[in-house]
This record gives C-alpha cells, structure tokens and sequence, in this order.
C-alpha cells in the first residue's frame, strides 16, 4: 500500500515537474540566447494565460482561436519587452539586468491585477476532471496532458535548434561578438529568443490557468522554473526536462511525507532546497555548460 | 556656480582629507541636519510617523544593503529575511526582560549570525547565483520564522512589540520615536559616509571589481566579502528592530518576506549603486511615490468624473512602483544617486562646461 | 629614410576600401587611433603592422562596424567601401556589402561543429544551394575541416579553428576579407600554411585581403603593400619588398629592439604630425 501510494506520488510528481519545465524552458530560452535570467519568465506566463481570457471571454472566440491568437500576441509582446526593456541594458551589470526583470514582474502582475482583478477566473480547455487510471495509480489527466504538450513542445525545439536560424541562434549564445562579425543580426536573434519564451510560457499559461485557474498566483510558478532552469542548467532545454521530472518527483514525494510531520508548506522549503543545493553543488546544473560559473 | 571648487586650497592632512570639502555641501549637510532635528515642528503628526520616520529607517536600510550591493559587489536578494531576524530576536529579547539597548544589539549580533550563513553562499558562487541563492535563502528562512511558533508565535501570528524604554525612560511620544530613528539613520550615515575613506572600504571595493585580481595584490577576498556580509547583516538586523519598535509597534513575517527584500534591492537600484545620497532618494522614490502617484489618479479620476473600482485603485501603486524601477534603469541604471551627481558635476564647473575633461 | 612612399596605387577608384583621416575615440573620452588614412586596392592583398596597442584592431572595427560593440565611435573622417561612405551603417549591412572580418583570437563558436559554424555565417535568406557551394569552397581551401567537420568547434586545435573562422568569414561571399592577427599563438609552419591559403583565395577568388599582423616577417612575404601603426598614427607605407629592408622595420621587428619604441625616433614622430 505504502508502496502504492509512493509510485502514485512520483509519477504525479514528475508529469507536474513537465509543466515545471515548461516555465524553465522559457528562462532557458532567453538566457541561451542573452544570457539574461527572466525573473519576470512567471508574469509571462500569468499574462498568456489572462489574454487567452481576454481573446475567449472578451472577445467570444472559441478556445482553439484563443489559444493561437494569445500566442501570436505574447510572440510580439515579448519582442516589445526585449525591444523596449532589455536592449538598453546589454553589457549592464547583472544586477540591473536582474532588476529590470524583478520590475517587469511587478509590473505585469499588479497590471493584470488591476485590469482584470485579483479574483481567480477559470480556464476551461475541455480536459476532463476525471481521474486517469494506470493500473492501480491514480493519474490526474490534466497533469498527463500538460506533460504530453511540454515533450511535444521540447521536440519542436530541439528539431529547431537544427534548422538555419536554430544555428543561428545558438551561434548568438555562443559568442555575440563573431555574430556581428559574421553579419549575424543579434538583436534579432535575441528578441526571437523572447518572443519563443512569450509562447512557451502562454502554453504553460494554459495549461496551469486550466489546473488551479487564472489569478496573478500563476506567476508564482517562476521559484520552481527557475529551480528547473539551475538545476538542469540554464543553457540546457534538455536539462529542464530532465531536471523537472525530478524537482517534480522529489516534491511531490518529499511534501507527501513532509507535509505530516510539518504542518503544510512544505512545497515551497523543498523547491529552496533544491536551488539552494543545486548553487552550492553544481551551480551549472546537471548539463549546463562549466564555464558559466566562471565570472 | 554653487559648488565653486576654486579657492579652496588644502594646507594639511585633515583638510584634505575633509568629508566635505566644498563649501556649499557642508551648508546642505547643515541645514539638512537641522530639517531633521527640527521635523517633529515642521511636519505634521501624520506626515512625521507615516512618511518621515519610516523613510529614514528604511533608508538607513537601504545604505546596509548599500554596503553589501554597492560596495562589496555581492548580491543578497534575501536583505528581508535579515531584518526580520533582528526584529523578532529584538523583540523576544524586551519581552524576556533584557534592556532595550541590549535587546537590539542582540538582533543585529543574531543578523550577523544568520548574515555569515548567507556569506557562506558569497564564497562558493558569485553573480547571478548568488543572488538565485540568497533568493532561495529568503524564501528558507521565511518559513522558518512563519513555521517555527517559539519565533512567531505560530503561523500567521502577529506578535505585540512591548514599549521602547531608552536608558530606562519610556519612549512614546511621537517625536520621541523619531528621534531613535533619526539618531540610527544618522549613525548608519556617519558609518557609511567614513566608510569610503577607509581601508576596510577600499577593501570591499577591491573585492568588488575583480575579487581575485585583489587577493592577488593581497586583499583577502574571503575575509572581507565575510566582513560585509557581517556589518551589512547588522545593520539590517538594527533596522529591523527599530522599524518594529518605533513603526510597527508589531510584528509578523509578512513585514519581512521576499517582496520586501525586492523592495529593499529595488531602493539600493533605484538610489544608485554606492551611493550614499542615492539609498535616500531610492528610499523615498520607492516607499513614498507610488502610495502619492495613486492619490493622484484617485483624485484626477474623481475630477474627471470617471468611476475607477476600489480594486483598480487598490493594485495602481503597485503597477506605478514596478514602471519606476523599469524607468529609472532604462533613464540611468546608475540610479538617481547618479543622477544627482551628473547635476552637481554640471554645477561645479559652470558654465565653463568644457573645464571638465 | 624611406617614410616617403614609393609606389602609393593612386589611381582614384580603383580602391575597395579607403579610410580617410579617420579618427576613433572610445567611450567618449580615450582616443585610440587619429588621423588614419589607408587604402586597399581592389583584388590586392595589404598588411597593416604594428605593436599591441598602436590601434590595429580598432581600424580593422571601424570598418566592420563593430565599434560600436565596444562603446566606440568613429568620430573624425570617413570610412568608404567601393567609394561608398558606410560610415553609419549596423555590422550586417556591412557584411552584406561584403566587408567581413576575421576576429582576432578566432573566436569560432565554441558548441557548433564546424559545418553549423559555416551555417550560422551564411546569410539566413540566402538560397540553400548558395550555401552549399559556399561550403564546398571552403573546405577545398580547408581540406583539414572536413576531415573534423562533425566535432564541437571548441575541440579543434587552435590552427584548425583559425581555418574555421576564415572559412566562416568567406561564406558570407565576401569583397574584402580583414584578418585580425591570424598568427596569434600558433606554429610557425602552421602560419605559413594559412598565410598561402589566404594568398591563394586572394588570387584564385579576386578577394581584396586586408591582413593585420604583428609578426611582420610571415606577413610582409605574401603581401604587395605594408602599412605601420604606432600609437594610433600610420607612421609608415611602403612596398613590402621596400619595407622588408627598411633598418627600422629590421631592428623593431625582425629582431633586435631593446626598449626602445618609435617615439624615439623623430623622423616618424614629425611626419606623422603634418600627416594629420
């Protein structure tokens, strides 16, 4: 039995670790690119899920027209913010950079609050309540489907980063300098790489907003996909994936167990554990590049 | 033209060595120091506790984040966490029967304690790490102090700070209290201000640039990045207590989560990096505003004739403080402490603006 | 002695490149090169000499663009390319045009093979086939890359990368190709090798080559012409032939300069400022 309700802890764990991923591989995205972390990854994701709203129960479009359209929108939303915030501060100090993030952050959350209020709105994409049954295991499908489209999506990149702007792309991660020599735009390249994690993070905006619902908690998702970004490495999609599933296992175990004996909470000391280790451990992560610990 | 350097000739040592060696910045210093003595007079009861007093504590705050951020160069995104430290131990300390004095001096001596763990973090990674770390430190010991009943009082408690008795004198008054934050935020300043002169600052400048380039000239980087984590954290430790005894009045752990460790990070940004001036400005552009900014739109909104819903109104400071911190980096990312500075430089020299390169 | 040139190519239009009495200050304040003037014949091949620092790199970026990268500014003078001023144009405009440059200490990307090096440098809207014998021409000139087309750049021996970043700089199809210390940090036999490569697409290509050295004696053996730097100023122009036996150029750098730089000598010092 104990053994049961273990393997059902796991296996929940780490199909909601995938839609940790998802958040991570936003962060990714844009620090492979820029090496700028995107502490405001969670208010995009807050954001693409509030204008997947707007476009369904605002403007009455069906969800399968929502969903593009919002997608569309964050891809030049998050151009803009590269454009408008970001370029001005390249070659800055980090800590600038990082502040710039934290007020973007701010900034969304408390401009989504104002214009479409603090109260919680559902988001309903047709999944199911009902529990999925894998032998004994009860799954929840809205997590299975969440993980199904965070591999698909993984997919899609990694068949991107093959393509001729995929090289180009990770070209600009590589080395700015020989871009530009090369005649390489990488003030394209970058705004591209934030337009990418504006989708990305509306499709983890979906998929999250369809499991609690859509309030400015949402953007609470950033400490677990910044816990994924590290643990995997920040430079690494594939380390986001393999880095949630187990952020996503150990959670979900951990709390299972933890949550007794503490009193509740227990999600959030164990994600601040993991990052906490991660840095004093492995700063580059799992399959981050070794270099990046060295300033 | 107001700052004339001309004519200031330095015949020994200690003139040349002045704190504030132009004329007009000694005057500033004078009549600023004499707006803040006479303030219980000038400002009216409300602006005096609820914009004067809290915005000295918390830029004297600011400057020990300052030390740590501005100076030493080492992130610490969890500034809260320390001040909330030297709060509850401060006071549990009164209330257990420990004099005052002694009772938050005891905060920021545990702050330090739980400062040198956070350094702990500053010796084994840097930069963006660093702050990912601290950050994380933040949220660990926020739920330590929530978790924890013998330091809370139990989740969501709020716990009465007892009546501020200095040297044995009750101190209840309105003015009385500014005058403990006021004595703190100058004493902060005072550190701060001779900092820069000594050698523990050039030190921490030196570890700040290139912290092997400065071991190898001989600075210890280990020892002085423990040493600004330590001062920064009592300082901060200090702070706390004081905001709880002299603003609060009370205290739980939401007065010290991670937003307001943002929020601190934001004034030292916002204020300019090592700059002592700026962590005022950055104090006051943060904390005080926003809350102004929407007064304004309340009261636009009401003239205008236009029905803005309490929710709105409630989330715009919020929005305002975030477009701040995007505005000011975007204008200056040196911050408003910068700003000033490009201001004076332009007045020390006119108009012969071309005497400056 | 022989500061006046001997055989300067003249004739107007005929050049690729002209910089004329450029100037460059960086971040407003230190002044890194002044009063350049230098021209690069269509399809010839000239070495600009000089010691670190004398402003060699930052002439080769006011041409690229990449100033700018770097907080500097070309604020004197004008920089023509096919007697057109390109003086205010982005990086990629310029390679478009086809002015590349090859970065000084290589600076390959590091986590792409060598065949997505050649990749992300050619042009992204630019046809497939294009690309493809693009590709093939470099590495006729570079068998040794195809040989390890398929390994992390980062892994190639530093003679290897080189190769890479000049084959990466020839699949933008460029008119004038600029070499930034080619030589830095390999062997002697492997710097003749480039040098002939590059000698060879020279004249097999018709590519105007721009070569910046500090090891004149490799340099001045394939090229026509030789400018020196010092201290942000040409102070020098001749034919290599000229140059190779001039006795300053002999004892600064083919040997035998003992703490002594060409401030020390006045005829340079005195040319260069009614040059300017």
């Amino acid at each position: 039995m104990d053994l049961t309700y273990l393997l059902e802890l796991s296996v929940n764990g780490a199909l909601a670790g995938l839609m940790y991923s998802l958040v991570a591989m936003g962060i990714v995205l844009i620090y492979k690119s820029s090496s700028v972390p995107n502490l405001a990854q969670g208010s995009l994701v807050m954001l693409g899920a509030y204008i997947v709203l707007a476009f369904s129960n605002g403007l009455g479009a069906p969800m399968w027209m929502a969903i593009p359209l919002a997608m569309a929108f964050m891809f030049f939303a998050g151009m803009g913010i590269e454009r408008l915030a970001l370029r001005r501060l390249a070659g800055r100090p980090i800590v600038m950079i990082l502040m710039m993030t934290l007020g973007l952050d701010i900034f969304l959350r408390a401009g989504a609050m104002t214009i479409w209020g603090g109260s919680g709105r559902p988001m309903r994409i047709g999944i199911s309540d009902d529990p999925l049954f894998l032998g004994p295991l009860l799954l929840n499908r809205a997590y299975v489907v969440g993980a199904a489209v965070t591999l698909v999506l993984f997919a899609v990149f990694v068949l991107f980063f093959r393509t001729r702007r995929g090289v180009v792309l990770r070209a600009i991660s590589d080395d700015y300098m020989a871009s530009w020599s090369v005649g390489i735009s990488v003030e394209r390249g970058v705004a591209l790489s934030w337009a990418l994690a504006s989708v990305v993070a509306t499709t983890a905006g979906v998929l999250w907003g369809s499991i609690q619902s859509v309030d400015q908690s949402l953007s609470t998702l950033l400490l677990k996909g910044i816990t994924v970004g590290v643990l995997g490495g920040l430079d690494s999609l594939g380390g986001a994936i393999l880095a949630g599933i187990l952020l996503g296992v150990l959670e979900s175990v951990a709390s299972g167990y933890l949550d007794k004996l503490l009193g509740g909470g227990s999600r959030d000391l164990v994600v601040a554990a993991v990052l906490i280790l991660t840095i004093m451990i492995r700063p580059h992560g799992l399959f981050g590049r070794h270099d990046i610990e060295r300033i | 033209m107001l700052f004339r350097q001309a004519g200031i000739f330095h015949t020994d040592y200690a003139a040349d060595r002045a704190m504030f060696p132009i004329p007009l910045d000694r005057w500033m210093v004078g009549v600023l120091l004499a707006l803040g003595l006479a303030a219980p007079w000038v400002f009216s009861s409300l602006a005096l506790t609820s914009y004067v007093m809290p915005w000295l504590i918390w830029a004297a705050a600011a400057l020990g984040l300052n030390l740590i951020l501005g100076w030493a160069g080492q992130f610490h995104f969890g500034y809260a966490a320390i001040m909330g430290i030297g709060a509850y131990t401060a006071v549990h300390g009164v209330r257990a029967g420990i004099p005052w004095e002694i009772a938050v001096v005891l905060g920021g001596l545990m702050a330090t304690v739980v400062g040198i763990v956070f350094a702990f973090a500053a010796l084994r990674v840097k930069g963006l790490y660093l702050a990912l770390s601290t950050l994380a430190l933040q949220f660990v010991m926020d739920w330590v102090i929530s978790h924890v009943p013998a330091i809370s009082g139990g989740v969501s408690a709020t716990l009465q700070a007892p009546t501020l008795r200095l040297l044995g004198q009750q101190v209840t008054s309105e003015a009385g209290l500014y005058y403990v934050a006021l004595g703190w935020c100058l004493f902060v300043t005072v550190f701060m201000l001779n900092l820069r002169r000594t050698a523990l600052g050039r030190a921490l400048v030196a570890v700040r640039e290139k912290d092997f380039a400065a071991a190898v000239i001989g600075v210890q980087s280990f020892y002085y990045k423990l040493v600004a984590f330590a001062t920064s954290s009592f300082i901060g430790g200090v702070s706390g207590a004081i905001l709880v005894f002299t603003f609060y009045h009370a205290v739980t752990p939401e007065q010290f989560s991670v937003n307001v460790s943002i929020e601190l990070l934001a004034m030292v940004i916002v204020g300019g990096l090592a700059s002592i001036i700026g962590s005022y400005f950055g104090a006051a552009f943060i904390l005080l505003l926003p809350g102004q900014i929407n007064q304004l739109v309340a009261w636009t909104a009401k003239l205008m004739g236009a029905d803005i819903g309490v929710e709105t109104l409630a989330h715009i400071p919020q929005m305002v403080y975030g477009a701040l911190i995007i505005g000011v980096l975007l204008v200056e990312p040196m911050g408003l402490g910068k700003l000033y500075a490009n201001v004076r430089n332009y007045l020390l020299v006119w108009p012969f603006g071309y005497a400056r390169k | 002695m022989t500061a006046t040139p001997t055989q300067v190519p003249d004739e107007a239009g005929d050049e690729v490149l002209t910089l004329n009495n450029v100037e460059v200050i960086y971040d407003r304040i230190a002044l890194a090169i002044k009063g350049v003037s230098v021209q690069v014949p269509r399809g010839g091949m000239i070495a600009l000499l000089g010691a670190n620092g004398a402003g060699k790199s930052t002439m080769l970026k006011a041409v690229s663009g990449l100033l700018a990268a770097e907080r500097g500014l070309v604020t004197r003078g004008e920089v023509c390319f096919m007697g057109e001023d390109i003086g205010g144009l982005a990086p990629q405009r310029r390679v478009k045009m086809g002015i590349v440059q090859v970065l000084e200490g290589r600076r390959v990307f590091e986590h792409l093979t060598p065949d997505e090096n050649l990749v992300a440098a050619s042009a992204i809207h630019g046809s497939r086939h294009d690309m493809a014998r693009n590709r093939d021409m470099v590495y006729t000139y570079f068998p040794r890359l195809r040989e390890r087309r398929a390994a992390a750049a980062g892994y190639l021996s530093g003679g290897e990368q080189q190769m890479l970043a000049i084959g990466r700089a020839l699949m933008t199809q460029p008119k004038l190709l600029m070499l930034d210390e080619p030589s830095l940090g390999l062997a002697p036999f492997l710097v003749a090798e480039i040098f002939d490569i590059v000698r060879r697409i020279n004249r097999e290509e018709g590519l105007s080559v721009l070569l910046v050295e500090q090891n004149a004696v490799a340099a001045l053996e394939v090229v026509s012409h030789g400018y020196l730097m010092d201290n942000g100023r040409i102070v020098m122009h001749d034919s290599a032939e000229a140059m190779k036996k001039n006795p300053d150029i002999q004892q600064f750098y083919l040997g035998g300069a003992e703490g002594r730089n060409f401030h020390d000598i006045k005829h340079y010092s005195r040319r260069k400022r009614w040059l300017s």
